[in-house]
């Protein structure tokens, strides 16, 4: 890797970081979330300031071409992303259920309370 | 028949989940107060646009409803949540198309009166001769060998919807209750958290009018997460709090 790809892989990831510590400081991302996203930026900076980490890895993985390493870190940070997605999307879905059931039923209560006044 | 102990007395709750099955709902109402005035009858209108909400009021049975169709699992948590805050000791889930039989409750109730159960469900094969056939059938008997096989219950018909709760199983289905098409799981759920359970006969009749929900293309996503639910349940962790 040339110097230049080295500074911009360095510029892409210190933005990364940037940009999450901004989107939680103005709340739009919640701290909980925003871990995996520090986690990776770091990630990313460590092997741009560390080239000759991502030449070992290249190395015993049996790859020629050390970007190509790069990418396949990239691929993991968008798997392990998603799939955080998806975790925490069937949590939300839960409680969304749970939370219609209880109104539901919290409706009905109040609904029978009221009709039972009346009479 | 009722028991003795200091437990609270009997009060059960009729839970019929519904969607739109507005043309049923009289008739099968009409039924279970024939049969057994002496249960309360709610019904869960699960996003009907059928005109059910009318019905409901000129039935003057007690009823939840929402307004998107979110499946029989969720209706089931709602009707046994509600039965929970009412102080209700048994359920019998009942469906709205008239397949299963009023004069069955009985039955289906007869084990959890005696606490000889926490769970009773109903088989539609138990005292005639297995009459399933075709291809339908041969997947049905499968799934019914399998559930036996990883529960270790003898379990004849795990499709059938038709079953009766006790307390405890009141409090833990309300929270836990599965979605999806939930039959065969729920047996796999019960099972893993040693709910006691049995199985008793019940006529299986058609439906009144209309027609299934169940289209191929439902049919295969419903075998899917069978199949998933029967290698994942059985070895998720029990579900903790079930302090009576």
């Amino acid at each position: 890797m040339t110097d230049r790809v080295q500074i911009a892989a360095l510029t892409a990831s210190v933005m990364l970081l940037l940009l999450v510590l901004e989107l939680v400081r103005r709340r739009r991302l919640a701290e909980e979330y925003s871990a995996l996203w520090i986690f990776w930026a770091l990630a990313l900076m460590g092997v741009s300031l560390r080239r000759d980490l991502l030449d070992t890895a290249a190395r015993w993985l049996g790859v020629y071409y050390p970007p190509a390493v790069l990418l396949l870190v990239v691929i993991v940070i968008v798997f392990t992303a998603s799939l955080s997605f998806s975790v925490i999307l069937s949590r939300h879905q839960r409680q969304i259920d749970r939370l219609i059931e209880e109104t539901t039923v919290m409706s009905a209560e109040l609904r029978e309370l009221r009709s039972a006044e009346r009479n | 028949m009722r028991p003795v102990s200091t437990r609270p007395p009997f009060r059960g709750l009729i839970i019929i989940p519904a969607h739109n099955e507005a043309a049923n709902l009289p008739a099968v109402i009409a039924d279970l107060r024939r049969h057994r005035p002496d249960l309360e009858i709610l019904v869960v209108d699960d996003g009907s646009v059928d005109g059910t909400e009318a019905v409901l009021e000129r039935l003057k049975v007690r009823w939840l409803r929402w307004v998107e169709r979110r499946g029989v699992g969720a209706a089931i948590r709602a009707g046994l949540r509600y039965a929970m805050r009412s102080g209700f000791t048994a359920a019998v889930r009942v469906d709205a198309d008239g397949q299963h039989d009023a004069r069955d409750i009985d039955r289906l109730l007869a084990p959890i009166a005696s606490g000889t159960a926490e769970v009773v469900l109903g088989t539609r094969y138990g005292m005639t001769s297995d009459a399933r056939s075709g291809a339908s059938g041969a997947a049905q008997r499968m799934l019914a060998a399998f559930i036996t096989l990883v529960t270790r219950n003898s379990v004849t018909d795990p499709t059938c919807g038709f079953c009766a709760l006790g307390s405890r199983a009141i409090r833990l289905l309300a929270e836990h209750h599965p979605d999806g098409y939930p039959e065969p799981e729920l047996h796999l759920f019960l099972s893993r958290n040693a709910i006691a359970l049995t199985e008793v006969p019940v006529r299986s009749r058609v439906r009144l009018s209309g027609k299934t929900s169940l289209t191929p293309l439902r049919v295969v996503a419903a075998s899917a997460r069978v199949l998933l639910a029967l290698l994942i349940v059985p070895v998720r962790p029990a579900v903790e709090s079930l302090h009576d």
